[in-house]
């Protein structure tokens, strides 16, 4: 009786296994990995990235999928939470690749998270294109590693320029987290082209991711009285570093980076925000019909504004996504070289096109807080 | 030049204060039941977020009322936890009890991550927040002096009950020999689950003036929780004066590293003071040295 009790659980066991694998190979589907922070820090971005890549998924497989040998193929986005951590982004990175044996692979979005994946994919020859990095190391030396932004010495250039000649700022202060590759790079890119425009930074002060107070950092700022101040940092952290900028008296103007852009940054700073400029990728007030498209789609199906995370990611989905079919295989080094072959693809944020590197040439937009809002200022190619 | 260190000095008394108020937890635990409490910095947490989800919840509630109610409830979560996960392990080895503690940080963590949500949040603004100019060019605004002067009443008040009270000399002689007042007729878990209590509900407080005066999110505990486990140690573990002495003198280094030195060594000067501390004075500024029981 006992006997025929186990033999019965390993005849059950196998047959839950053959079941398993019948399931598991029906479902021969294109598989593409997502790395996102969908907890953490920065959770509110990981949601956005998640939105975006839903509505591709749906959009893809509502056409019957991507042709590939021949048949029409549905797509699976595996999506994994790299929780805005290098080391938990090492890990999905390592999952997807060798688990999921996926074809390619979409983010991470902090470039402190896709400089610890993107050497993963690099040497395992799978095709990575980030959205939101903009941290000139992600790509830099490698063959198989794209994003869809600019990037930071672009940036830097744009926002000192901006300072010196629209905000008329002569002198200029920077606060920024000395732990996170973006904010740490784009610094000081930001330091050396303001200075070599004529300008003079005054202070140029760090803190450590998750720091919450910052008032010695800007006592001493205000002590040397900046005409501007220039906080690189995630939307996130950002409303409290002015909140307690303005509580200590130091009522100069302020500007930051593409890092600022989610809903966040007006829901935890309020008025405080008002009548701070950023550097971003795109603006929705800018009149592409691409956008507008996309926009429209995304606030019907989410009841959320959009962000430039969220446009970049379904950019580089798609981009992906036009590669695959042209490459007409789930052979990753076959869609690397059609990545690498994008010319002119007209996205959400403006055309894309890769000239030998991983990075593409794109213009970048100023935007300014007015009433709660983002509004387009200026645009700077 | 005086000007700057005075401003300085009033931003380092608002972050000793918030470290004093998590501080004090470690060291009364630790004082009654030789526990380092690795979950009383998510026990911070959890009272910034109970008291966020009372006026979200309920609106119009005034602070005055808030603040007690979700000091109360804290408190009423750190005793739960100490009868659930740590009294079962009284007499087991030490470091079971040290990583259940750990275990139960992990655990509120993602328990206030699941309800509540990740995203960063701020407590709607209850204190006054005006910005006073004390003299010539040094600025305070009003939220911050009134933390300050609340939390130094806070620590008043516990310094009052554990020297001048009935329940307060029953935990100096749980502090001194546990077994020893077994048999002089104190109830054991009743001093363990009030000590539990007032370092919750201060922590409470803490989480509250931190939500006011900076943000909240779920993981904010981890690095607070070891400055003030820090300052704890500095100050001399299981000593309250100690406990804020350390605090202070914490929050002083780090503000006038930033201010004089240069902020990326913040971090750096702030624990090799710690290590330096130690070496000297291997029990902290006003430990006593404690002989093991063998």
């Amino acid at each position: 009786m006992r006997r025929f009790g186990l033999s019965g659980l390993l005849f059950s066991a196998t047959a839950l296994l053959v079941v398993l694998g019948i399931t598991g190979c029906k479902d021969n589907g294109l598989k593409i990995g997502v790395s996102a922070p969908l907890s953490g820090d920065i959770a509110a971005l990981g949601q956005s990235t998640r939105n975006a890549i839903l509505l591709a998924q749906e959009e893809i497989n509502a056409r019957g999928g991507i042709k590939i040998d021949g048949a029409l193929k549905k797509v699976t986005f595996i999506i994994e939470d790299d929780e805005n951590k290098p080391e938990s982004t090492a890990t999905v990175f390592q999952k997807l690749i060798s688990q999921d044996k996926v074809v390619a692979i979409i983010g991470s979005q902090s470039s402190k998270c896709s400089n610890a994946g993107a050497p993963i994919a690099e040497s395992a020859g799978i095709p990575q294109i980030t959205p939101w990095s903009t941290n000139p190391n992600v790509t830099k030396g490698k063959k198989y590693i794209f994003r869809a932004c600019f990037i930071d010495p672009f940036q830097g250039r744009v926002v000192a320029k901006f300072a010196m000649n629209r905000m008329k700022a002569k002198t200029a202060a920077v606060l920024y987290d000395v732990a996170s590759d973006y904010n740490k790079g784009i610094a000081e890119v930001f330091r050396d082209e303001f200075s070599k425009s004529g300008g003079k930074i005054v202070g140029f002060e760090t803190y450590n991711t998750n720091d919450k107070d910052f008032s010695g950092q800007l006592s001493k700022i205000r002590g040397a009285n900046p005409d501007i101040l220039f906080l690189p940092n995630y939307f996130n952290e950002v409303p409290l570093q002015i909140q307690q900028a303005r509580k200590l008296g130091l009522n100069c103007k302020i500007i930051g980076s593409d890092s600022w852009d989610n809903p966040e940054l007006i829901k935890l700073g309020g008025k405080v925000m008002e009548q701070t400029y950023f550097t971003n990728h795109y603006s929705p007030d800018v009149d592409r019909p691409a956008s507008k498209e996309f926009i429209a789609k995304y606030m019907k199906k989410f009841n959320t504004p959009v962000d430039a995370a969220a446009a970049l990611t379904y950019d580089s989905a798609n981009i992906l996504v036009k590669a695959i079919e042209k490459a007409g295989k789930a052979d990753p080094k076959a869609i690397r070289d059609a990545i690498a072959a994008t010319r002119n693809f007209n996205g959400v944020t403006g055309v894309i096109t890769y000239n030998g590197s991983g990075d593409p040439l794109k213009g970048a937009v100023v935007i300014r807080i007015e009433n709660g809002k983002f509004v387009f200022d200026s645009a700077v190619n | 030049m005086v000007n700057t260190i005075i401003q300085q000095l009033l931003n380092a008394a608002q972050l000793g204060a918030v470290y004093a108020l998590i501080a004090l937890g470690y060291t009364m635990v630790y004082g009654t039941i030789r526990l380092i409490n690795f979950a009383h910095g998510d026990i911070f947490m959890l009272g910034g977020y109970i008291g966020f989800l009372l006026v979200t919840c309920i609106s119009g509630l005034p602070l005055v009322v808030m603040m007690p109610l979700a000091m109360l409830l804290t408190a009423m979560v750190g005793v739960l936890i100490e009868r659930v996960a740590y009294r079962r392990l009284r007499n087991a080895q030490r470091m079971s009890m040290v990583i259940t503690a750990l275990g139960v940080g992990i655990f509120l963590e993602n328990l206030v991550r699941l309800v509540v949500g990740p995203q960063t949040r701020q407590l709607p603004a209850q204190l006054p927040n005006r910005v006073l100019t004390v003299f010539g060019n040094v600025v305070i605004t009003e939220d911050k002096l009134l933390i300050i002067l609340i939390s130094m009443s806070l620590m008043v008040v516990l310094w009052l009950f554990v020297n001048k009270t009935l329940m307060g000399t029953a935990m100096r002689a749980v502090a001194d020999n546990g077994e020893a007042v077994l048999l002089m007729g104190i109830n054991l878990n009743l001093v363990i689950a009030a000590t539990f209590a007032i370092g919750s509900a201060l922590a409470a407080a803490g989480g509250i003036f931190f939500g006011q005066a900076y943000s909240i999110d779920p993981y904010m505990g981890i690095d607070l929780g070891w400055k003030a486990f820090i300052a704890a140690v500095i100050g001399g573990i299981g000593s309250i004066e100690g406990a804020v002495l350390g605090s202070f003198l914490l929050a002083g280094v780090e503000v006038l590293t930033v201010a004089y030195l240069s902020s990326n060594l913040k971090n750096g000067i702030a624990f090799g003071l710690l290590i330096i501390l130690l070496l000297v004075r291997p029990n902290g500024i006003m430990g006593k040295p404690v002989l093991n029981k063998v």
